[in-house]
């Protein structure tokens, strides 16, 4: 029952994208922070995280996101995420992810605000 | 009406899969006497479950002609009540159950979660993202936050039986 993510990274200029395939649990936090790890390794100073349609985001999900947003926070970095429904642009409201991280309607528009 | 699920499967069949077929194939018929209409689910004490209440409660919502933003609220307070209830409640027990009862009348769906354990003692403050980004603090009380921000009415309060129930009211219009 343990969902499983696949994220590939894609590097847009002095962006870096995290292509997040799959819901975000608690079971996301080894490969959201492998990809993390592995977008630092790229020296990433702009990170953009692409959620897929339709993805299923619990409040387990939910911390592990403000853990990497706590690391790009100490490591001097902005984070931006695309692709989230309504819903879940209102519960990132609630929740006060907005604070630390901008919301974008799609990835072109991520990118062209980020690289700015 | 009552309608009981019990979903116990130890398959490897991928769990989308499953929600894709619920969401596409369940049918609740519409009761003559909407009052007396209830769905009760019974879950294994296993994350990951929590998405076939979520499946079910969508289903139950749109019956009653919930909007789909209100059928989103709804399927977040289930999905995280059911997941308090296994990790909280029911400690992680896996010969434990939590059941989900949704029930509608005058515009509002009831649900009622249970689990097994004994409450939850003294509620958590809110969680406050800028002390946990910029202090280091720990990371806990979402669940309960994104129920009491969604829903309507909440109560925790033990079961006259057995174990602890969370009910909340989520009404057609927020």
């Amino acid at each position: 029952m343990q969902n499983k993510n696949e994220i590939a990274l894609e590097k847009h200029g002095s962006v870096v994208m995290l292509n997040i395939q799959g819901d975000i649990t608690s079971f996301s936090e080894p490969f959201l922070n492998q990809a993390y790890s592995d977008a630092n390794d790229q020296g990433a100073e702009k990170l953009l995280l692409n959620v897929e349609d339709g993805a299923y985001i619990n409040s387990g999900g939910i911390a592990v996101l403000i853990q990497i947003l706590a690391q790009t926070k100490k490591n001097s970095q902005q984070i931006c995420i695309t692709g989230l429904s309504d819903h879940f642009k209102k519960i990132f409201n609630m929740v006060g992810i907005t604070k630390f991280a901008d919301i974008y309607e799609d990835v072109d528009s991520a990118i062209t605000a980020m690289s700015g | 009406m009552a309608c009981t699920f019990f979903l116990d499967w130890r398959s490897s069949v991928s769990i989308r899969k499953v929600i894709k077929v619920l969401e596409d194939r369940i049918s609740i018929k519409m009761p003559e006497n909407q009052a007396d209409s209830s769905v009760e689910i019974i879950l294994a004490n296993q994350i990951g479950y929590e998405r076939l209440a979520m499946a079910c409660s969508a289903s139950f919502a749109k019956m009653f002609g919930f909007s789909k933003d209100r059928i989103e609220d709804l399927k977040t307070i289930v999905a995280e009540a059911a997941i308090n209830a296994m990790q909280h409640g029911n400690k992680g027990r896996r010969d434990a159950k939590v059941r989900v009862s949704l029930g509608y009348s005058d515009g509002t769906i009831r649900v009622r979660v249970t689990d097994e354990g004994e409450g939850i003692g003294v509620k958590p403050p809110n969680p406050n993202i800028s002390k946990i980004i910029e202090e280091d603090g720990a990371i806990c009380g979402f669940g309960l936050f994104l129920i009491e921000q969604l829903a309507d009415q909440v109560e925790y309060r033990k079961n006259a039986h057995k174990g602890h129930v969370v009910e909340m009211a989520l009404r057609m219009k927020a």
